[in-house]
């Protein structure tokens, strides 16, 4: 079982390298990141992008890519095409997103998705790894759809469910996150949650259990009238594997409140039905991306090994 | 400004004794945190409801019954109209919860007639105590509203400005939160966020700076809003956050309160007088912070 980045990490230099494809590395920070990954021997890489910015970058960022595959290409969605098309065609284990705006890629992957006969619905994990916690968690969807309903919020969950599976939980426990209270009834997204609990008490979802929280307020006050901050132990609550947001903007603002908390890291990524497609953020930094690269390469080794024990 | 929770509890105690209504009182109250704001001479408690139950809470902490008003009302909901009534004509400065369910307790006080609403909408604001920042920061609207239209956010922002002054910040600085930080008419809160910003751009919300749309890491992080090419007065240094609905507002509360730890007080704002809600999702060290925000905002609203 993936416990941890840590032991993402781990597993990347052990497993890897990996044949990782970048689209458009077009800045530092992401040079950078390929670069350490490489040096990590977590990835072997394969650039596409626009030649001269990926020379002139290469070269700031002390990193040799003579003797590196690369690819010349400037229209941003012609990129995301090719790289995803090799993702779905098996010449890489991995994508990862540079400078190039994401709809790009979703475009690209739903494309592929379509043509390999799957149709799924394309959505975004956030890991966080939690100080004080014994497993991986995460939220979904926090990157690309606006306002899921039901239907698509099982194919989330789909999604979700598979990663965890891979990363060595047979059956996680998930958490329809809702701003249901007190006040003003029922809102759509607990009725989401009824119908989600209901769908994977069938099986509908795989295996996997929705909990009966549907706020953090229930994860960690279970019944109790009162509760004190300094009695708050994250390590003893029941806390979920996945949960789901009930909307973008929702999921983008919990999931990034990692820039505020000291005790939280995040790592994303789309588990495309053919690998994982990394997402870094247009904020993350060189440390952040390379850990996604090591999430990514920790999938691709879990795609074609099994399950982790 | 306020720069942590143990000033906003010095200049609360600097305010003299106000004369705070409890209402309704049962068996099942917790007069705890009153017992504490009782020792910081901040209140003056009226007790509406049981009497039977507070004469054992009077005894057990020996309380002066000079230093205490009862008034026996068993039933819930006509203890609550007299302590509105207390509040709108006799005087009484505080309304504090009791043993109702927030439902109708808020049905109740938000009432357009017999009620204390005072703006077009009620909000409320979660003020945190971030451990290692310079001031407390604030966060609405993160329980009243769950999917507030562009009119009603223009009052919830006009609602946490107002709590904002009162806590000294002259010209605060808000970050209007979305998904992303670019306008995208596919995604509505990135608009109300745009348009929110430009009418304080025109001054229409006084003097304060607002920014939006904003994600959340440009909001907080000087540093990653300059990676993604967002220059602004307020990334990395907000002093308020705007959530676009109630699902980002109070899990965002609660994950900062339960994963971050950060110390939380709450305020109802909207109203005519100061209400404590006493909601569940507020840690019991920071009750006796919501009886001190409250003894600030009296005769400030």
């Amino acid at each position: 079982m993936i416990r941890s980045f840590a032991d993402m990490d781990k597993l990347a230099s052990e497993k890897g390298p990996k044949r990782l494809v970048v689209l458009a590395p077009e800045d530092e920070e992401f040079m950078m990141a390929v670069r350490k990954s490489a040096e990590a021997g977590y990835t072997q890489p394969i650039l596409i992008g626009d030649r001269e910015k990926m020379e002139r970058l290469a070269g700031q960022v002390q990193y040799d890519i003579s003797g590196t595959e690369k690819i010349y290409e400037k229209s941003r969605q012609a990129i995301a095409d090719l790289g995803i098309s090799m993702l779905f065609s098996g010449e890489v284990d991995i994508a990862g997103k540079g400078q190039i705006p994401t709809a790009y890629i979703y475009r690209a992957i739903i494309r592929e998705e379509s043509k390999a006969g799957k149709g799924k619905v394309v959505s975004v994990i956030s890991m966080w790894d939690i100080e004080g916690l014994d497993h991986l968690t995460c939220f979904t969807d926090t990157g690309v759809n606006i306002a899921p309903d039901f239907r698509a919020k099982a194919e989330i969950l789909r999604n979700a469910v598979f990663l965890f599976h891979l990363l060595g939980y047979p059956r996680p426990k998930i958490c329809v996150l809702s701003g249901k209270r007190e006040i003003n009834g029922d809102i759509p997204s607990y009725q989401d949650y009824l119908e989600l609990k209901k769908a994977a008490a069938t099986g509908d979802l795989d295996s996997c259990e929705v909990m009966g929280a549907t706020s953090f307020l229930d994860i960690f006050r279970p019944g109790e009238k009162n509760f004190r901050l300094d009695g708050i132990d994250i390590g003893k609550a029941d806390f979920p594997h996945i949960m789901l947001v009930p909307n973008l903007a929702t999921g983008n603002i919990l999931v990034k409140l990692d820039f505020a908390l000291k005790n939280v890291r995040r790592r994303s990524l789309v588990m495309s039905s053919r690998g994982p497609v990394i997402i870094p953020s247009r904020s993350d930094f060189q440390d952040s991306i390379l850990g996604e690269i090591a999430a990514g390469v920790t999938v691709a080794e879990q795609i074609k090994g099994g399950t982790a024990s | 400004m306020m720069t942590s929770f143990d000033q906003i509890r010095k200049e609360a105690m600097a305010k003299g004794k106000k004369r705070l209504v409890v209402a309704p009182v049962t068996a099942g109250t917790d007069f705890s945190v009153l017992s504490a704001a009782m020792a910081e001479g901040l209140v003056f408690p009226v007790l509406i409801g049981e009497g039977k139950a507070v004469a054992s809470w009077i005894n057990r902490e020996k309380i002066q019954a000079a230093h205490v008003e009862i008034i026996e009302e068993p039933d819930s909901a006509k203890a609550l109209a007299l302590a509105i009534d207390l509040m709108k004509k006799d005087g009484a400065e505080i309304l504090v919860r009791g043993a109702m369910d927030p439902k109708r307790f808020l049905d109740a006080v938000l009432d357009k007639e017999k009620g204390l609403l005072k703006e077009r909408v009620a909000s409320l604001v979660s003020v945190f105590d971030p451990p290692g920042v310079d001031r407390v920061t604030m966060a609405t609207d993160t329980y009243i509203n769950s999917f507030p239209s562009i009119v009603e956010k223009v009052t919830i922002t006009e609602n946490v400005i107002r709590l904002a002054r009162v806590l000294g910040f002259i010209s605060p600085k808000i970050a209007a939160l979305s998904a992303i930080e670019q306008v995208n008419p596919a995604i509505p809160s990135t608009l109300d966020a745009a348009i929110l910003s430009k009418m304080a751009e025109r001054g229409q919300f006084g003097d304060v700076t607002l920014e939006g749309p904003l994600d959340i890491d440009c909001a907080v992080s000087r540093r990653a809003a300059t990676r993604k090419g967002v220059h602004s007065t307020v990334t990395g240094q907000g002093d308020i956050y705007l959530l676009p609905n109630v699902e980002a507002g109070i899990l965002m509360a609660e994950l900062s309160v339960f994963i971050g730890k950060t110390p939380m007080a709450c305020a109802l704002m909207g109203v005519s007088r100061p209400v404590v809600l006493n909601l569940p999702f507020v840690p019991a060290e920071n009750r006796l912070t919501e009886i001190e925000l409250a003894v600030l905002l009296c005769g400030r609203l």
